[in-house]
């Protein structure tokens, strides 16, 4: 027996070791928050999806370590003078099951976006502005060939666009517009394309090694076949689902993770700890949080925040740097411009658009004696002394999502009395419907930029925009917008700047919306780990530099 | 017996279409929807709505879901792992919890058996006092804050179990888990066993076997404890159900891909996924339904004069 | 041939039930008081009900006994006018730490008194931690009331009746189980306020069924015994049966079942406030505060230990009360 027992512990020991090798040697280890919900790039629309696919799969172009949009599968383009055709040219590449990457592929998988409609099918249309994108995507029409992306050869492909888009070729690092291989994807089981290791293809810089749907774990390998193998220093990634940010740093400590994302108390713990300090490292994680205001009548007791004057008393009120510093505390900004710094950068100038914070202190900021001055105007206009208020919050958004919208019903009922906040907890999605069926007084949201222009977030506050939950309407606006976009300064890259820094300024004025913070990611990195790239727009993290 | 146990199983199936019509009405009744987006357009919504047919009657709906629910399609999550089918997701999890959740229903029913029974044994004294505070501790410490203890203690502090679940090194990875989720198990049935076998030794017919010269081990085994096992069963079954079907938290902190987490992920995730929210609450009922009609077949195993087929006036 | 005595209605006198089988002596002391009697013997279970008050005393005067609001952020600006919050402080006494160590206490906070720490927004945890027994209070009576009156009254007539009665009812209580709790409290959200009412609804819709489970069980387990056999042969009515000769019988799984019942309201309160159905924040329960202090269990646990205790110890007076009822109601002889 007692044999018996030793022998069994012995064969526990040897496990335990085992264990311990998955994330060491050049084998990353990195936590995601997350399931990754699909590997299919018409279906996922979430961060860590993003992530994982991009590892595999290239597209035209991908990111340099400043987010810039450099070659990739398209060795280069050109760009007609109307600035409406882009033509890229394909270099040699392979699938894992040793295809070539042709420019088929290309449009095989944009054709199924568009074909599909889903989420992140407005890349296409509404951003990407390519020619025949809406008419399939509204289901007006059946004919997928009428979208103008064409490959005269296999090496060739060919887009047309309705309008110039002068960030057009930093979108294709997008997963939306990744290629497929037609013949692949055709002889799968329908519904099966990326739900296994079989059923998915790379040409990136890794290969799927291990996944089923639903997994808290997943790992990649070092794809020997891609293109710029030369570069990947890494033989492979062991992606872990983590629950918590508790958890997160015990896992770190463990050293079973190589990089993981902490958040309120745990970056307090970690800064303190000498011996994790150095490894903290915080990026940004590009959306931006901010208070939603419904202007319509049926809401905020009969169209009280249709009062500018309440709105900006309100968004006077609250301490942005408090949340931040206190609650938030992982490094995220205290946000003071309708679009959040650190993503749109002026191509002409390297200046980022929302570098001054101060722009429009005149409106928004942490004052609560003109907190107090906006409302005693709001409560002449509207004849009315006290307020009540629900505001909504997602309680899957973040621990600190709570903590901050507390925070806020603190500083906006001790700066002005006579309104009450009432908090109301729901998920996410619930939140979404009920901003979108314009039923809520005040909401705690936010917004990932797509792209990196500042028309990401200002596109949303024109007129019927489903976006724009705030019902709010204002035609100098609307026409400041269509120019930028469609119209007059389409083509004056520095007078289209100039204009949306007006129109942000009307937002600003109006109190559209209360910016809150422009949300970073505090991480934790091994020591020795290098060569992680960090973006806040469209892919988080991307490992072809990457050496341990 | 046979024919009784037809007669309930025939009765199953009724109720659990019952349940699954009640849900099919609810979930769609609920708050939230199942295309969850700020980036499409109503119109795009429109036509994916169109497209799952949910613009139809309900009772065409209801009658769609389940023809194809008998061909075994439980169809496609929408906001929830939606590439895959339901049932290829389903089968991962469900072996995943089952087999965590049936190791924990197996240790937590064996040691607060035992605990219970040392308990009476020892009643008044030392034994019988640590066990009460071990009991009522194990109820009011939830099972994810005691995971996070097992988890700092012995996969950190002292690293001997792994950080997280490992499917590869399923029974290794499992014990941390399976501990923890056990934990309730333990101390409800380590009281109810300890309180019944109390009860059981003041009765008269166990004085009488004492008289008759009947002691120790035998005594305990073939009169008290099977007396006291009815009571046992009936709170162990539902326990068991909810075993099976996993824990959110400790699924979630212990990187277990399992019923509970997905349960939620369906009702209060990204969205509500009507699919995945049907498929498991079919699972969860005719667990539950199984398990009770299990019970009352055993009433009668474990007490001959309890016939739960028959109605009073049978009697 | 003379005449027998013909009896007349006058040769009677009605006797009345109380005047048989009297024994007068018992009889003195009322039931009640006797169980009253054993109860406060116990001394178990004065102690469980010792710490019930206790706990119940403190939810009342609790979060007034020191300075602080449930909802108040302790804070102050420093000079370059930043907000320093109180949050995340370990439990600290300043007096105490002076007369040990012989030095003030350091920090920004010295010159206050947190007897539990502080929590992750900068509250005193002493006043919500006994701000949220209030709450945990509510539920746990509420769970014992379910349990006692539609829980087992529910099981005992499913039991006692048996056959198509049984049938139904049970085949009612898979259905009631089966519908997934925050689908079912979604629903009843759209139609009445979202707060501690709806958390009761919720309560009141299912907690009551491992109850009846229970109750159900005893009575199949009982209603073959020989002395439920005689009452009805006597011509008993089922009420009486039920509800006088058995219920006596099953107290003892009863009470031990209400027990853990209420930690998994509690929880389940916790649960229902976080998915919004519940009560709002700033308001807390002992539930909502271990969640919280979940968050931060191994960097600051102090935070999570106060609402455990306080939940740890209400259970600990339950079920000594329960223990000390049991023997109260159902004296076995060697007691009297």
């Amino acid at each position: 027996m007692k044999k018996f027992v030793a022998l069994l512990l012995t064969a526990a020991l040897l496990l335990s070791v085992v264990s311990f090798a998955s994330a060491e040697g050049n084998v990353l280890g990195v936590m995601l928050g997350t399931n990754v919900m699909s590997l299919d790039t018409n279906l996922a629309t979430d961060g860590d999806s993003f992530e994982v696919i991009a590892d595999c799969i290239d597209g035209l172009m991908q990111m340099d370590k400043d987010g810039a949009a450099v070659p990739a599968i398209a060795e280069s383009y050109d760009l007609s003078e109307d600035g409406l055709t882009y033509t890229f040219h394909l270099r040699d590449a392979k699938w894992s099951n040793g295809a070539a990457v042709t420019a088929n592929d290309f449009v095989f998988a944009w054709r199924r976006i568009a074909k599909e409609a889903g989420e992140y099918a407005y890349m296409l249309d509404e951003i990407g502005n390519i020619k025949g994108a809406a008419e399939i995507i509204s289901g007006k029409t059946d004919d997928l060939t009428t979208l103008a992306v064409s490959a005269p050869d296999e090496k060739t492909l060919v887009v047309e666009l309705t309008v110039p888009v002068s960030f057009f070729p930093s979108l294709m690092y997008f997963p939306t517009f990744y290629p497929i291989n037609e013949e692949f994807y055709n002889s799968l089981a329908d519904g099966t394309y990326g739900t296994s290791p079989e059923t998915f293809l790379s040409n990136g810089a890794f290969i799927l090694e291990s996944y089923t749907p639903g997994t808290a774990n997943l790992t990649v390998k070092k794809n020997p076949d891609y293109w710029d193998a030369d570069r990947v220093k890494l033989d492979g990634i062991t992606y872990q689902v983590v629950g918590s940010s508790d958890n997160a740093l015990t896992a770190f400590r463990n050293k079973t993770l190589d990089v993981v994302m902490i958040s309120g108390n745990q970056v307090d713990a970690a800064k303190k700890d000498a011996s994790l300090a150095e490894n903290l490292k915080v990026t940004g994680a590009g959306y931006m949080w901010y208070l939603s205001f419904s202007q319509t009548e049926k809401n905020a007791q009969g169209g009280m925040l249709a009062n500018a004057n309440l709105r900006l008393a309100i968004s006077n009120a609250i301490d942005r740097d408090n949340l931040v510093d206190n609650y938030v505390m992982d490094g995220s900004l205290a946000t003071y411009t309708a679009v959040p710094p650190q993503f749109a950068a002026s191509s002409t100038t390297g200046e980022d658009f929302s570098a001054d914070q101060g722009a429009f202190a005149d409106y928004v900021g942490y004052n609560p004696e003109k907190a107090a001055e906006y409302f005693e105007a709001a409560k002449a206009e509207l004849g009315k002394d006290s307020f009540s208020f629900t505001m909504i919050y997602g309680n899957n958004e973040g621990d600190e999502v709570q903590k901050v919208a507390q925070a806020i019903k603190e500083d906006v009922e001790a700066a002005l009395p006579g309104v009450e906040i009432n908090l109301q907890s729901m998920t996410k999605a619930e939140r979404l419907d009920k901003m979108q069926n314009d039923n809520y007084d005040i909401a705690l949201t936010r917004w990932g930029p797509d792209y990196a222009d500042p028309m990401t977030y200002l596109g949303m506050w024109i007129t019927n925009n489903s976006n724009n939950y705030g019902f709010w309407s204002n035609a100098e606006y609307d026409q400041l917008i269509a120019d930028c976009t469609t119209g007059a300064y389409i083509t004056d890259y520095d007078a289209r700047w100039a204009a949306m820094f007006k129109a942000e300024e009307i937002v600003m004025k109006e109190a559209v919306i209360a910016p809150l913070y422009t949300k970073a990611n505090a991480n934790l990195i091994t020591a020795g780990v290098e060569g992680i790239d960090f973006h806040p727009v469209a892919l988080n993290r991307v490992y072809k530099d990457t050496t341990k | 017996m046979i024919k009784y146990t037809l007669k309930r199983v025939g009765m199953a199936v009724l109720t659990l279409l019952i349940i699954t019509f009640l849900l099919f009405v609810l979930v769609r009744i609920m708050p939230g929807n199942p295309f969850p987006s700020e980036r499409m357009s109503a119109e795009q919504i429109a036509n994916k709505r169109a497209e799952m047919g949910l613009d139809d009657p309900i009772l065409t709906q209801f009658f769609r879901y389940l023809g194809n629910a008998l061909h075994g399609d439980f169809g496609k999550g929408t906001s929830l792992y939606y590439g895959a089918p339901i049932s290829t997701v389903l089968s991962t999890a469900i072996s995943n919890s089952f087999r965590i959740g049936g190791l924990a229903v197996l240790w937590g029913s064996l040691v607060g058996l035992v605990l219970g029974i040392t308990a009476a044994l020892h009643r008044g004294k030392f034994l019988d006092g640590f066990c009460t505070v071990v009991s009522i501790l194990g109820v009011c410490v939830p099972s994810y804050v005691f995971l996070i203890f097992l988890q700092y203690t012995f996969a950190f502090k002292i690293p001997f179990f792994p950080y997280f679940f490992d499917s590869s090194r399923f029974l290794f990875s499992s014990v941390i888990p399976a501990l923890s989720l056990s934990l309730f198990t333990t101390s409800t049935i380590a009281r109810f066993t300890r309180n019944e076998m109390v009860e059981v030794f003041d009765s008269d017919y166990v004085r009488l076997a004492e008289a008759k010269g009947m002691y120790g081990r035998g005594l305990v085994m073939k009169h008290v404890l099977r007396n006291a096992l009815i009571p046992i069963v009936t709170v162990l079954a539902p326990l068991i159900v909810d075993l099976l079907t996993g824990a959110l938290v400790v699924e979630k902190i212990y990187g277990i891909n399992g019923i509970g987490k997905l349960m939620v992920d369906a009702i209060a995730g990204e969205g509500i996924d009507y699919n995945y929210v049907l498929a498991l609450g079919i699972l969860y009922s005719a667990l539950y339904i199984g398990i009770m009609l299990l019970v009352d077949l055993l009433y009668g195993v474990l007490d001959p004069r309890i016939r739960v087929s028959s109605g009073k006036k049978e009697a | 041939m003379e005449k027998g005595y013909i009896p007349s209605k006058e040769d009677f006198t009605l006797l009345h039930r109380q005047d048989l089988y009297t024994d007068t002596n018992f009889a003195s002391q009322s039931y009640w008081k006797s169980v009253a009697m054993h109860f406060f013997k116990n001394r178990r279970a004065v102690i469980g009900l010792v710490i019930i008050l206790l706990i119940i005393l403190f939810a009342a005067i609790g979060p007034s006994m020191n300075e602080f609001g449930y909802r108040d952020i302790v804070q102050y600006r420093n000079e370059n006018n930043k907000r320093v919050v109180a949050k995340g402080i370990a439990p600290q006494i300043p007096a105490l730490h002076k007369l040990f160590t012989g030095e003030e206490l350091e920090g920004n906070f010295s010159q206050y008194t947190f007897l539990f720490g502080t929590d992750d927004l900068g509250r005193d945890l002493w006043t919500r931690t006994w701000y949220g027994a209030r709450v945990s209070l509510l539920i746990a009576f509420v769970t014992i009331i379910i349990d006692m009156i539609i829980g087992m009254s529910y099981g005992l007539v499913s039991g006692y009746f048996g056959g198509l009665t049984d049938n139904v009812m049970q085949r009612f209580v898979e259905i009631a189980n089966s519908v997934p709790r925050l689908v079912i409290v979604s629903v009843l959200a759209i139609f009445m306020p979202k707060g501690m009412g709806l958390v009761i609804v919720a309560l009141l819709l299912t907690e009551w069924i491992g109850m009846s489970k229970i109750a159900r069980a005893e009575m199949l387990k009982i209603k073959e015994q020989e002395y439920v056999l005689a009452s009805r042969t006597l011509g008993a009515g089922h009420g009486h049966i039920i509800f006088r000769q058995i219920l006596p019988n099953t107290i003892g799984p009863i009470i031990t079942q209400v027990m853990f019942s209420i930690p998994t309201a509690i929880f389940t309160e916790a649960f229902l406030s976080f998915v919004g159905v519940g009560i709002a924040l700033p308001q807390c329960s002992v539930g909502t505060l271990i969640e919280d202090g979940f968050n931060n269990i191994t960097t600051l646990p102090y935070q999570i230990l106060p609402p455990i205790i306080v939940l740890a110890l209400l259970m600990l007076g339950f079920n000594f009360i329960g223990d000390g009822l049991r023997e109260a109601l159902a004296p076995k002889l060697e007691d009297m």
